[in-house]
């Protein structure tokens, strides 16, 4: 229900075009970021590579670990980030609902470990990896998409959830291309040198994984949110918004679904080749459904169809799960809450195991965010003007958004 | 909200009723000609464990295609309401008491009946609870919304009995003996037929329920056009729930069968046994009833076959190419009907 | 490795526990003498990196006891050792990834001198070119995948060690699959005088490390393989692999793998369909326990499938006083010990016996003394009194204690009961 044909306003009785539509979401405010877009971005960019390892050191993060082990976190928390942003390309904005993208980021990875690693004797660098891993990746995501692109809705949702598990069960039994389930070992570390002085890539060093990945996600964003509102991101929206009106007005619904749908396999093959060499081995159980859902539950928590958004929902989910949840036991110990007595049990929280509970904690934390905030947690303007301005009625296409609703937003 | 999906239960199938008839007859030959070349022999005794493999993958897949045809909703969690369903039979059936096989017919009877419809009842009211508090307030936010909660329902399910009850496999009662009956040529075992009958005899309810009586028409016209029918007087919240409490507990069905038949249960059960149900529920045409049952029929051929040929591991890969086939070729399903267009 | 051997295994214990008394640092006492022997103590922790949370707690949790256990028993002079714990579940699954980052965060905390841990080998594969690195020793108490440490399927164990080829920064005191898929052939053709098997594996690493060795081993001795299946472990239905194994008629079945893949199931429909007769065997995967353990292989086959049953065990069988640890444990911890508390335990005593060694040449400083750690227990010539018994490590990091106990289902205790036990560096099979 992301949103309907018959929501735009009313200009005497005739329905706007998508055009029309469109031009209004951007409002003029976002005109400055709109020109200078990837002087934002990179200055942005610079700005959170600055301040993330400053403000580790301050409490109370800096109870939770060091700076090193911070930075080491952060590194990873990259890949997810940019998993969320390429999931976001196919779910936020072109409404794919996609359920198997870690595929993806599997075929990224073992492109890494065929490339890169003794297995097959290549040792081609990390640098021009990236561009293979993202290539061979999106190819994959164009021969999935190609058949399967003209089904509607919820059948597509289903594929890819099918191709989601078929690719790692492949890695797994077809055990003499790809080591099965022991994986492939001793994948090729980067070498830059010593890069922007931050030292050897190493395994004990996170500064050069956290610049490297810094940069991706960067260079991603610029591209990213170029194409977002570029003729193709406007496409998209406009078949998101409704397929039918947008091929009517001219748009090759299907290559434009097959773009997004191989822009964010691209994405994902970025994160595989990074993540590959980061890690040094690729096992098929890296890549369950675990993986698509934990991508898939960060789009939808971070605000989907703002990159933004979905980038600090990667960003604070990964936090959250491999930093906040196990650190709850010092965390409440902490706090000193006195015993509290409920009649025939007494509670005392600081002797309650909540590593035991953490991933009933995330199942929870999943519902009530979709209970009290659906929209995610840093919304589109366009999402949150569908669910807040226009309750309802809205979708049922009997009340028409008045141009007071537009400018306030 | 666009027109949606079409009629929960019947098939349209006003011209090819009979189509439909021998062309099961046919697949059932083709599959039994399929497992006996490769199965050395016991090409019957594969063709009964297909059959009651698959007649739990229909029961579960059933409230999947329900709760999809009515709201449009892929209901994640429903795997693990399966699998909770199997711990509240392994719950009732060792504080009971039993620990093995009753051989007093009518003793074994009672506890049967007692099983099934406390493990119903349980399962169907969790399942209206989730619907309550997980998915009815979310009914008009986007469609991802209601789906990232089933999946965080999914997680608390699991995570409530591994913390809860146990965080490894438990082993339930078998009470049915281990007899096999000897029917004319066919060998079964008590166990397998009671599964197949069950499941048969629990569609077919389900069928007339859906289509003969005034719930089941509320059902079904809530499923076609959610507006048209609340202006016709049919409680939608009622009818709603009174679908997640039929497919729960359909599924909780399917965990008592689990337990009976396998002896065991564990928390990660739902996972994988929801995907296949769920597959099964696409295959067959999701939203309709009888084509949920046929895909988990497939299903669990699909399964036995790979096994038979020695391809058992690459039997996911399998179902789901063969998922991937239907849709393209076929796109609404093998019965299908037409998918609402995501609104 | 073993994904998940679940569960207290009290057969296990019996085998591997000893008294804790008989490690060089005598308890407790110990600690006074530590004040007036060496001025202030040093601190200094071991790191532990299991999975914690999740499905795979029961793994990780009683393991860590075990570390915990050991650093309360066993004191060394001039020395404050803490933990310091790490969890490489994410969302209640093992993690490579978090796996590799804890060993990180261990590796930069310059007071951690050794890391007991992983438990899954796919983790281990991740954390040994980290430990490697930063020149910390790793020792793992369940890791079993062979290639972690020796040549494997064409492997190089110096592919994990990229930094320092020649520098070993892994031990682990579990006997590798190898020896433990051998002794599985020993007892099917040997003792179950079997000359066709079945011979099924649960697709991962562990179980299908052994089941090929099975294979292979097997074939050697002369018997005949009929058929080397692989099924799964996400099913609970192993009805038609039982009802075609049937057509095979093999004289045994070997199942490589773990009971939560399903093997006791396995066997229990195997016993459904009347099969019970064919003698069935397994590793340590399912010698987990007697009848009425929980979840255990014996429990969930059930009287009838646990007819006929072998498993084997990679430790010694003889050890004296095998109540002690499980005694100490219990009054601790309130809960019996698990499959690998004892292993734990045992790495523990590995570190505080080389920080014993090391502790006057070393002096204070903590990378001195870091190395100084790593570099005694790479060290073959250096040997250690443990509750697994005494061994050292060879030049790859594997323990040489290459004895392998073998064990038969029991009737009348409704638990496995000591067969014999093999030593293959003595008595190698071939």
């Amino acid at each position: 229900m992301t949103g309907h044909p018959t929501t735009g306003p009313a200009t005497g009785g005739t329905k706007p075009g998508i055009r029309q539509r469109l031009s209004r979401a951007m409002s003029p405010g976002t005109a400055f970021s709109a020109r200078h877009q990837s002087l934002t971005t990179v200055v942005t960019f610079a700005a959170i590579g600055i301040l993330l390892p400053v403000i580790v050191l301050l409490p109370p993060f800096s109870g939770f670990g060091t700076q090193n082990d911070w930075v080491g976190g952060f590194a990873d928390a990259g890949i997810f980030v940019l998993l969320a942003i390429g999931l976001n390309v196919v779910v936020g904005w072109a409404g794919l609902l996609d359920l198997g993208y870690a595929a993806f980021f599997a075929i990224g990875s073992y492109t890494y470990a065929y490339g890169a690693s003794p297995f097959t004797g290549l040792h081609i660098p990390f640098w021009f990896m990236l561009p293979i891993g993202a290539f061979v990746a999106a190819s994959f995501g164009i021969m999935l998409g190609a058949p399967t692109l003209r089904l509607r809705g919820d059948y597509l949702a289903i594929v890819t959830l099918g191709f989601g598990e078929i690719v790692p069960a492949v890695f797994l039994n077809a055990s003499t291309l790809t080591n099965g389930t022991n994986g492939i070992v001793g994948l090729d570390q980067p070498s830059f040198g010593r890069l922007f002085g931050v030292g050897d890539f190493g395994f004990t060093n996170p500064w050069p994984y956290f610049v490297t990945i810094l940069g991706i996600i960067a260079v991603a964003f610029m591209l990213l949110s170029r194409l977002e509102n570029s003729r193709l991101g406007r496409a998209w929206v406009a078949i998101r918004e409704d397929e039918l009106a947008a091929a009517s007005m001219g748009i090759n619904t299907v290559t434009t679904k097959l773009l997004a749908f191989a822009i964010g396999a691209s994405t994902a093959g970025l994160a595989g080749v990074y993540s590959a060499s980061k890690l040094s081995i690729v096992s098929p159980d890296q890549f369950n459904f675990t993986v698509s859902f934990t991508v898939l539950a960060m789009v939808v928590l971070g605000g989907m169809g703002n990159i933004w958004g979905v980038a600090a929902g990667a960003f604070l989910i990964f936090e959250l799960q491999s930093q906040g949840l196990k650190q709850l036991n010092t965390f409440i110990g902490g706090l000193g809450l006195p015993a509290f007595n409920l009649g025939p049990i007494t509670v005392d929280l600081a002797t309650i195991n909540f590593l035991n509970y953490q991933y009933l904690l995330y199942g929870l934390a999943l519902v009530l965010m979709m209970l009290l905030r659906p929209e995610g947690l840093f919304p589109s303007r366009r999402r949150r003007r569908e669910l807040h301005e226009l309750p309802d009625e809205a979708e049922r296409g009997n009340v028409e958004l008045s141009e007071a609703d537009e400018v306030e937003l | 909200m666009t027109p949606a999906t079409a009629p929960l239960g019947r098939v349209r199938l006003s011209a090819g009723r009979w189509n439909v008839a021998v062309g099961t007859i046919a697949a059932l030959v083709a599959a039994y000609v399929i497992i006996d070349l490769g199965a050395g022999g016991e090409g019957q005794a594969q063709f009964i464990n297909a059959l009651t493999i698959g007649a739990i993958y229909a029961l579960i897949a059933l409230g999947y295609t329900m709760v999809y045809g009515i709201i449009e909703l892929i209901n994640f969690a429903h795997g693990d309401v399966f699998m909770v369903g199997s711990f509240v039979s392994w719950w009732l059936l060792t504080t009971l008491g039993f620990n093995g096989a009753i051989t007093d017919p009518l003793l074994l009877g009672v506890v049967l009946a007692v099983g099934f419809v406390f493990s119903m009842g349980v399962m169907g009211i969790v399942g209206m609870v989730i619907e309550r508090f997980a998915y009815r307030p979310l009914r008009s936010a986007p469609r991802l919304a209601p789906l990232i909660t089933a999946i965080g329902v999914s997680f608390i399910l699991q995570n409530l009995v591994q913390v809860g009850v146990s965080n490894s496999i438990v082993t339930t009662p078998q009470i049915i003996p281990n007899t096999t009956l000897h029917i004319g040529p066919i060998s079964i075992s008590a166990i397998n037929l009671f599964i197949i009958v069950l499941a048969v005899v629990l569609m077919a309810a389900l069928q007339l329920f859906i289509g003969r009586t005034r719930l089941g028409r509320a059902m079904r016209s809530t499923a076609i056009d959610r507006d048209a029918a609340q202006l016709m007087g049919v409680d939608i919240n009622t009818t709603i729930a009174l679908t997640f409490f039929i497919g729960s507990g359909l599924a909780g069905a399917a965990g008592v069968v689990q337990g009976l038949y396998f002896g065991v249960s564990v928390f990660t059960l739902g996972f994988y046994a929801g995907l296949f149900a769920f597959t099964a529920a696409v295959l067959g045409g999701i939203g309709n009833t009888t084509g949920a049952a046929l895909g988990g029929f497939i299903i669990g051929f699909i399964q036995v076959i790979a096994a038979v040929y020695g391809y058992g591991v690459w039997s996911e890969v399998v179902v789901f190419t063969a998922l991937v086939l239907v849709l393209v070729f076929r796109p609404t399903g093998i019965l299908g009907q037409q998918l609402g267009e995501r609104a | 490795m073993k994904y998940a051997r679940v569960g207290a295994s009290l057969a296990v214990i019996a085998v591997v526990a000893s008294a804790c008394s008989g490690s060089t640092a005598s308890p407790a006492a110990s600690a006074a003498a530590s004040g007036a022997a060496g001025g202030a103590a040093i601190n200094v922790k071991v790191g532990i990196e299991l999975p914690m949370s999740g499905g795979e707690a029961p793994n990780g949790v009683p393991t860590a006891n075990g570390v915990a256990l050991a650093i309360d028993q066993v004191k060394v002079p001039g020395f404050n050792v803490t933990i310091s714990q790490q969890d490489d579940a994410v969302n209640g699954v093992h993690n490579p990834q978090q796996g590799a980052k804890n060993m990180q965060t261990l590796a930069n905390d310059p007071t951690v001198l050794f890391v007991v841990g992983p438990f899954n080998s796919n983790v281990g594969q991740a954390e040994i070119p980290v430990g490697n690195a930063a020149g910390l020793m790793q020792c793992s108490p369940a890791n079993t995948y062979p290639g972690l440490t020796k040549e494997w399927g064409g492997v190089s164990p110096t592919t994990l060690r990229p930094t320092h080829p020649d520098k070993i920064a892994y031990v682990r005191v579990a006997t590798t699959d190898d020896l433990q898929g051998a002794a599985g052939a020993d007892i099917a053709f040997n003792i179950a005088k079997a000359k066709t098997a079945y011979v099924a594996d649960d697709t991962q690493t562990y179980g299908k490390g052994l089941a090929d060795v099975f294979a292979t081993d097997f074939a050697k001795l002369g018997g005949t393989v009929a058929k080397r299946d692989s099924i799964p472990g996400s099913t609970t239905d192993f009805t038609s692999y039982v009802t075609a194994l049937k057509s095979f008629n093999p004289d045994y079945v070997y199942y490589g793998g773990v009971t939560t893949s399903g093997i006791g199931l396995f066997r229990k429909q195997m016993a459904q369909q009347g099969l019970q007769t064919i003698p069935f065997g397994g590793g340590d995967g399912i010698s987990d326990g007697s009848a009425a353990t929980k979840s255990s292989f014996l429990q969930i086959a059930g009287p009838a499938g646990d007819q006929n049953t072998y498993s084997t065990v990679a430790a010694t069988h003889d050890i004296p006083n095998p109540g002690a640890l499980q005694a100490a444990y219990k009054a601790k911890f309130g809960t019996d010990p698990g499959a690998y508390s004892a292993a734990g335990y045992a790495c523990t005593q590995v570190f505080l016996q080389a920080l014993q060694a090391v502790a006057a040449s070393a002096g204070s400083d903590l990378a001195t003394l870091r190395e100084a750690v790593r570099a005694y227990v790479a060290d073959p010539s250096h040997s250690y009194d443990t509750v697994l018994g005494k061994f050292s490590f060879d030049a790859n990091g594997d323990t040489t204690q290459h004895i392998i106990s073998y064990y038969g289902y029991d009737a009348t205790t409704q638990d496995w009961k000591f067969l014999q036990q093999r030593d293959f560096t003595a008595k190698p099979l071939f």
